[in-house]
C-alpha cells in the first residue's frame, strides 16, 4: 500500500459534506449550491467572498476532506500537497475577466479577477488557510475522472517526496456561453491521502498503483474518483 | 514590454500556440512513440478566447489546457494522450519534476515534457493590472528594475533512463539529479519575503540528488525583475549558499517571462550552459541589488563545475527547483 485514504469531501448538485458528515441537497436543475464561507469556515475566511465560483467550489471540498481527516486545525505549517484535475477549470472566470478588459479598453482590467484566471490559484488559498507547504498544481487530461492526478500523487508518495497529498477534481461545468461542451460531472471531490496515517481508525482503505499506472483501492482497480468515493462509502 | 516571436502564422482560427508547437518540433530529433507525455501551459490558446469574445472565428478546443498534450501527441504520433500540468510560472518546472518522478518510480523509461505559452492581450492586461509590467526590457536583480517583460516561448525535453538512452545511442545533454517543490502558504500573488518556500524546494532537490549546496556551480534564477520576486530569491539563495558568491543568472532580460514555459526553457538553457561551461549573461543588469554583487553579471562568465540549480516561483505560492548535472554529450 502506498497511502491510506483518511478523508473525503465533496460538493455536488445533490449533496455536500465529508465522508463522515454529509447532507443531501435539493437539486435545482442540476446546478451546484451557492457556497458561502459560513457553510464551512464560519467567519474565518474573509477572502472567500472575493473568490470566483471555481475556487469556492474546490476550496470548500478540500475543507470538507481535511475536516473528515481531522486535519483542518493546525498550529505549524505542514508538508501536504494538493493536486486538482479539471476539464474547464477557471474558464468561466477567464471569460468574465476578458469581458471586463474589452468593456474598458483594457484600462480597468481587474487584478483580483486576473489572479483567479489560473486553475491552481485556489490551491494557494487552501495552502494559506490550512498551512500546507507541499506543491499544489492542476492537471488537465483529455478524459474527466481525475485518475491522472491521483497517479501523480501516488508517484510522489511512493518516492517519499511528501507524506500527505490532497487529490481531487473540481469542475463547475461548461460556462453557459461557451459553445464547446465536454461530457463530465460537475462538482468537486477531494481525498486526503496519508502515507503514515496519524489515526489509523480514520482510514477508508488503502491505495496502490501498478507499474502501468492503474490505481488500486483495497486491491481492486478503480476507474475514476467517483467510483473511488463509492468504494469508500459503500452505503 | 514583451518579447514576442515574429511571424507566428496560424491556420484560420487556430491558436498561436499551435504555430509555436509546429516550430518547436520542426528540427527536433525523433521522440520515442512510447514516451509518456507531460505538457505545461498556464493559458494554452487563450488567444482563441479573445477571438471568441470578439466574435471572430476560433477553434474552441484550443482554449482548454488539455488541448496542448492532445496537440503534441497527435503531431508526434505518440501512444498516449498525455496530461497537462498548470502551476503558474512553475508549471514546466513541476512537469519536469513529475516526469523525472515517473522515471525514478519505474513507471516510465521515457517521458516527453513539452511546455508553451504565448503573450496575448489577456495576459498582458492582467499583469499590467497587477502593475508588474516594465515599460522597458526587464532588468533582473538590478536596483533600477521596474517589473517583468512577458515573452512567447516553448521547449521540449526528452527524459530517459540512463539505460534506455545508452541503448538507443541518444546524446545525454544533462542528467536530472534532483527536484523539489513547495508552497509558501503565505500570499496568493506575493512570495514569502523570507524565501522559506524556495529554500524548502531547493533543500528537497539537494536531498534527492545526494549533493551538497557546495556542489552547485551556478543558479538559473526565476529572476523576473519584479521587486518582490528578486528580493525573495536573493534572500533564499543567501540562506542556502551562505556567504559563497555563486554565479546567479536570469535569462528573462533576453527572452522575457514565458510564464508556464519558463521553467522548461530555463532547464534547457541550463543544460546548454553546462555543456558550454559558460554562465549566461543577465541582460539589463547594471547596478546590483543588495546581495547580487559578485554573483550576477551582465556578461557571460566561465562556469566552473558540473552542476546547475534552476528555480521558478509563481502565483499561488508555488516554488520548484531542479538540479542538473552536465551530461556526456
Amino acid at each position: 500500500m502506498i497511502a491510506a485514504i483518511t478523508g473525503v469531501g465533496w460538493v455536488s448538485p445533490e449533496s455536500m459534506g465529508s465522508g463522515r458528515d454529509h447532507r443531501g441537497l435539493e437539486p435545482k436543475d442540476g446546478k451546484l449550491p451557492k457556497l458561502t464561507s459560513r457553510m464551512v469556515f464560519g467567519d474565518v475566511l474573509p477572502r472567500f467572498g472575493r473568490l470566483d465560483e471555481y475556487s469556492k467550489l474546490g476550496l470548500t471540498a478540500i475543507a470538507f476532506a481535511l475536516k473528515d481527516a481531522r486535519q483542518d486545525k493546525w498550529g505549524e505549517k505542514r508538508p501536504a500537497g494538493i493536486i486538482v484535475s479539471s476539464i474547464y477549470g477557471c474558464l468561466a472566470t477567464d471569460m468574465e475577466y476578458f469581458k471586463g478588459v474589452l468593456a474598458n479598453g483594457g484600462n480597468l482590467a481587474s487584478p483580483n479577477l486576473f489572479a483567479c484566471t489560473l486553475p491552481n490559484i485556489f490551491l494557494g488559498e487552501a495552502a494559506i488557510h490550512f498551512g500546507l507547504t507541499g506543491p499544489g498544481f492542476a492537471v488537465n487530461g483529455a478524459q474527466p475522472g481525475g485518475t491522472e492526478g491521483l497517479c501523480l500523487a501516488l508517484s510522489s508518495m511512493f518516492l517519499d517526496e511528501i507524506p500527505v497529498m490532497i487529490v481531487g477534481t473540481c469542475d463547475p461545468g461548461c460556462p453557459p456561453l461557451f459553445p464547446y461542451r465536454v461530457e463530465m460531472t460537475t462538482g468537486a471531490l477531494f481525498f486526503v491521502l496519508e502515507k503514515y496515517p496519524i489515526d489509523g481508525s480514520l482510514s477508508y482503505g488503502g491505495l496502490d498503483m501498478t507499474r502501468d499506472g492503474e490505481v488500486l483501492f483495497n486491491g481492486a482497480q478503480i476507474q475514476n474518483l467517483t467510483t473511488l468515493l463509492q468504494e469508500c462509502l459503500p452505503d | 514590454m514583451a518579447a514576442c516571436i515574429e511571424g507566428l502564422a496560424t491556420p484560420q482560427g487556430r491558436s498561436m500556440v499551435t504555430a509555436l508547437v509546429e516550430q518547436l518540433f520542426a528540427n527536433m530529433q525523433p521522440v520515442p512513440p512510447d514516451a509518456a507525455l507531460i505538457t505545461a501551459t498556464t493559458k494554452m490558446g487563450i488567444d482563441n478566447l479573445e477571438k471568441l469574445e470578439r466574435k471572430r472565428p476560433a477553434h474552441l478546443p484550443d482554449i482548454l489546457l488539455s488541448s496542448l498534450p492532445e496537440l503534441v501527441s497527435q503531431k508526434l504520433g505518440l501512444g498516449t494522450t498525455g496530461i497537462n500540468i498548470s502551476a503558474s510560472c512553475a508549471s514546466s518546472t513541476i512537469a519536469i519534476a513529475r516526469g523525472a518522478g515517473l522515471i525514478a518510480s519505474g513507471r516510465a523509461d521515457a517521458v516527453l515534457v513539452c511546455c508553451a505559452d504565448v503573450v496575448t492581450e489577456f495576459t498582458f492586461s492582467g499583469f499590467s493590472a497587477l502593475k508588474v509590467v516594465s515599460a522597458s526590457p526587464c532588468r533582473p536583480f538590478d536596483r533600477a528594475r521596474s517589473g517583468l517583460s512577458l515573452g512567447d516561448g516553448a521547449a521540449a525535453l526528452v527524459l530517459m533512463t540512463e539505460e534506455r538512452a545508452r541503448r538507443e545511442a541518444r546524446d545525454c545533454v544533462a542528467v536530472v539529479r534532483g527536484w523539489g517543490a513547495s508552497n509558501d502558504a503565505f500570499h496568493i500573488t506575493s512570495p514569502d519575503p523570507d524565501g522559506s518556500g524556495l529554500v524548502s524546494a531547493i533543500g528537497q532537490a539537494l536531498s534527492r540528488s545526494a549533493l551538497n549546496e557546495s556542489d552547485i556551480s551556478a543558479v538559473s534564477a526565476h529572476g523576473t525583475g519584479t521587486l518582490y520576486n528578486d528580493l525573495m530569491e536573493l534572500t533564499a539563495f543567501r540562506r542556502v549558499f551562505g556567504g559563497r558568491r555563486i554565479p546567479i543568472y536570469s535569462v528573462k532580460g533576453t527572452i522575457g517571462h514565458t510564464t508556464g514555459a519558463a521553467g522548461g526553457i530555463e532547464v534547457a538553457l541550463a543544460a546548454k550552459a553546462l555543456a558550454e561551461r559558460t554562465v549566461p549573461p543577465t541582460a539589463g543588469f547594471k547596478d546590483p541589488e543588495q546581495g547580487a554583487e559578485g554573483s550576477v553579471s551582465a556578461s557571460a562568465v566561465p562556469l566552473t563545475g558540473d552542476v546547475c540549480l534552476t528555480t521558478n516561483s509563481g502565483f499561488g505560492g508555488i516554488n520548484a527547483a531542479i538540479i542538473l548535472e552536465r551530461g556526456s554529450a
